[in-house]
């Protein structure tokens, strides 16, 4: 079987919540060893956050936590412990790489930065993923997804037409672009250090990434001064395009008509052919007049059915897939997106499958998400080197736990 | 300037399709060092604006297609990057597992609405329409108005950044294996893979989960300040920091402290607080988020952001010079690497006799 791109390199993951783990989710599904490092005080608060009903232990059954964490191994050390601290960096001296989010100023408290962590290991990849990074004048703000949108102008471009409100994205959008970034980041460095032999220190503020995402915007602004112009679900390059509802509850299409070719097609599917001869400028003035009419054809049809009737005819249209309908559409279904991967704490369940598809190598998720603290002996003896009396006595000083001490802090 | 070097010193990259995805994937590629050749011809979408001209191809050659055996260009490099429809890339004697066949290091990342098989990967796509079918938009946007579409081209960035992080991971895997891969990525699938909690949450029963537009809850929302938008989010943890800070004692020491009775009440804790943010400036209340160390951002625009001496004094920015000046752009997405930035937009051709004698040894 082939290998898969990351398989041998070892992660030591100290991120929560969903920017980090998301990052190490695609490392993992590389087939990197992603050791997933928790405190019994100070664990990932996703971990609760959704959980199976009714279950005893809800940190180690949360689907949202599931989705996130698949093919990691769960390590609990407390690192504000000095032993825990100890412990982790004989963990760290055997990784290829240090991952984590927390608050700019958390790792140098724990005193495991950077110049820590190449004194373990001299070659070693920390990667940093601060909001605003450990640098520069904002880097004490605190934030996440949500404040990253505002804080990197992307929220500035999102709006209603006509209004100056900007809108976030009904995601912690920040969270996976940062997260995709970071594993970037780590291929990157491993490149570097595969040519020059030396590690990497990357301080990623999820701002930036997340400005990158819309550099023309950055263009427009500094050769011009343009300020965004919200324009709702319109673009100023063609027309027409919106988003209109069809029968149901809350059932919506998308229509995007870009050239006069589809414009035409888009007039016999609407059975207007009085309209078809109306060219980019003329469609763009009478945009409204427009929308009216596909929002009359769209009225009554079932979504799906207007998808592919539009489609089939060579126009560019979408359905607004919820939460629920996506994971009923024909293509992901088709694709085997979707997959049930069992967890012997959760019932059975659709979970997004690998994000990159390497056509060759194929690389599927093997296991769920670990329970907390589930390899904690396994690691710490097994990359760590410790005894069996060593791990003992981490345990019966409660640096390290197979419960948090704390669970109703979540 | 990092005088680094780059960690993609010496790789060749050809970029093909010439729609955003593509070229973002590879912009990030070029700025990390790799040499990268778009190849231009007979455009099949839409073209690329001006400004995203600026912003994705400047620092990367281009070559005109007329005449050149791209194949041969193609094997001469070490990621091929595209995103022309399926079978786009077999049409022109470019069929990947052939290519793949014949050079096996080679990566190539395939970045299409759909992915490669399935109904609908003949189906055409905008960024609204990827946007759409990936899930997030039926989260954006208010409760009682249509979904929105975010602002620029998210759906379309997300495919090309996801094919960046995939084809620098596959590359490394070529490096140390000595084997590249095809990836096929989708922009419907990078969107569906990314919907939080609220995938799960419905395929295990839950219901459909409506878009709460800027107010999730209350204490997790988007209000007018006195001269601008702020951005209020705290965590359950983090709201008694809020409390504090906005200094009413009904919010420190009443039932508001109770997360359950803020669920309850949640027009009443939001009337406080568009009384505190509606008494403050955008730039008092981001004293005051360093000071209590809560979670609240303003709405910046890209303007704001070109003036912030935090950006300046971290070394975001690339410069860029265009006929019409100088353009200012995001450059490293993060610091600690080298990075080569773009100096100027190459115009279209202008490198296809220095790259046909460079890679091909000045045959075409």
């Amino acid at each position: 079987m082939k290998k898969r791109p990351l398989e041998g390199v070892r992660v030591a993951d100290l991120t929560m919540m969903w920017a980090g783990p998301y990052a190490t989710k695609l490392l993992a599904e590389m087939g990197a060893d992603v050791i997933k490092i928790e405190s019994p005080r100070a664990w990932d608060n996703i971990r609760t956050l959704l959980p199976q009903p009714g279950v005893a232990d809800p940190w180690n059954s949360a689907f949202y936590f599931n989705e996130y964490n698949r093919d990691k191994r769960s390590l609990v050390l407390d690192l504000a412990d000095s032993r825990g601290r100890d412990a982790f960096l004989r963990v760290a001296a055997r990784c290829d790489v240090v991952i984590e989010n927390y608050r700019a100023d958390v790792l140098d408290r724990l005193e495991i930065g950077y110049d820590v962590l190449r004194s373990a290991r001299p070659d070693i990849i920390l990667v940093s993923m601060a909001a605003f990074g450990k640098s520069g004048a904002d880097r004490d703000f605190v934030g996440f997804g949500p404040v990253i949108e505002l804080m990197s102008g992307l929220a500035s471009l999102s709006g209603y037409a006509g209004e100056d409100e900007p809108f976030k994205t009904g995601i912690s959008y920040g969270d996976p672009v940062a997260g995709a970034y970071a594993a970037s980041a780590v291929a990157l460095a491993l490149l570097k250090r595969h040519r020059t032999g030396k590690g990497a220190y990357i301080d990623l503020a999820q701002r930036e990434a997340a400005a990158g995402m819309a550099g023309e915007a950055f263009v427009a602004a500094s050769l011009r001064g343009e300020q965004p112009v919200h324009r709702g679900n319109r673009t100023d390059r063609w027309a027409p395009q919106g988003v209109y509802r069809c029968a149901g509850d809350e059932q919506w299409i998308v229509v995007a008509v870009v050239t006069d070719q589809e414009w035409l097609a888009c007039c016999d599917v609407l059975g207007r052919a009085d309209l078809a001869s109306l060219d980019l400028a003329e469609r763009q003035a009478r945009h409204a007049e427009l929308d009216d009419v596909i929002a009359a054809w769209a009225r009554d049809r079932d979504p799906q059915d207007a998808m592919e009737t539009l489609q089939d005819a060579g126009v560019p249209a979408g359905r607004v897939l919820d939460s629920g309908e996506i994971h009923e559409d024909p293509q992901l279904i088709r694709r085997r997106f979707w997959v049930y991967l069992p967890n012997p704490k959760m019932i059975r369940y659709k979970q997004a499958g690998v994000s990159w598809r390497l056509v060759e190598c194929n690389p599927t998720l093997a296991r769920h998400s670990p329970v907390f603290g589930e390899h904690t002996r396994e690691v710490l003896a097994g990359v760590g080197g410790l005894s069996d009396e060593e791990i003992d006595a981490l345990y019966a000083a409660g640096v390290t736990s197979d419960a948090p001490v704390n669970p109703e802090v979540g | 300037v990092s005088e680094e070097e780059t960690p993609l010193e010496g790789v060749r990259v050809v970029e093909l399709g010439g729609g955003i995805p593509a070229a973002f994937a590879a912009h990030q590629l070029a700025g990390f060092g790799a040499d990268v050749v778009r190849i231009e011809g007979e455009g099949e979408g839409p073209p690329l604006t001006e400004d995203e001209n600026v912003y994705l191809l400047a620092g990367k050659r281009r070559v005109d297609d007329g005449g050149l055996d791209v194949r041969r260009l193609v094997l001469a490099a070490d990621i091929l990057v595209e995103d022309g429809h399926p079978g786009a890339l077999a049409s022109r004697g470019l069929a990947p597992a052939d290519l793949r066949s014949h050079k096996p290091s080679l990566v190539i990342v395939s970045m299409t609405p759909f992915g490669q098989t399935g109904p609908y990967r003949n189906y055409k796509a905008t960024n609204i329409v990827s946007f759409a079918m990936g899930g997030i938009m039926s989260l954006t946007g208010a409760f009682d108005r249509q979904p929105l579409v975010s602002g620029g081209s998210q759906a379309q960035y997300l495919g090309g950044l996801h094919g960046f992080a995939a084809a620098v991971t596959a590359h490394l895997g070529a490096v140390l294996n000595g084997e590249g891969d095809w990836i096929d990525i989708s922009l419907q699938e990078c969107a569906a893979g990314m919907l939080e909690l609220y995938a799960p949450s419905t395929a295990i029963g839950g219901p459909v989960l409506p878009r709460m537009g800027n107010h999730t809850r209350a204490e997790w929302g988007i209000y007018p300040s006195l001269d601008g938008w702020v951005g209020l989010f705290a965590l359950q943890r983090q709201v008694r920091n809020l409390f504090e800070a906005v200094g009413d004692p009904e919010l420190t020491d009443g039932p508001f402290v109770d997360s359950l009775y803020r669920l309850e009440h949640p027009e009443e804790l939001a009337a406080k607080l568009y009384q505190f943010t509606l008494s403050h400036t955008c730039d008092e209340l981001m004293d005051i988020a360093r000071e209590r160390k809560v979670p609240i951002g303003v709405a910046l625009t890209p303007t704001d952001l070109l003036a912030s001496s935090s950006l300046a004094e971290r070394g975001l920015w690339d410069e860029v010079e265009t006929p019409q000046g100088i353009a200012t752009v995001p450059g490293r997405p993060y610091p600690g690497l080298g990075w080569q930035p773009p100096r100027r937009l190459h115009r279209p051709g202008e490198d296809t006799a220095a790259v046909v004698d460079e890679w091909l040894g000045g045959q075409r």
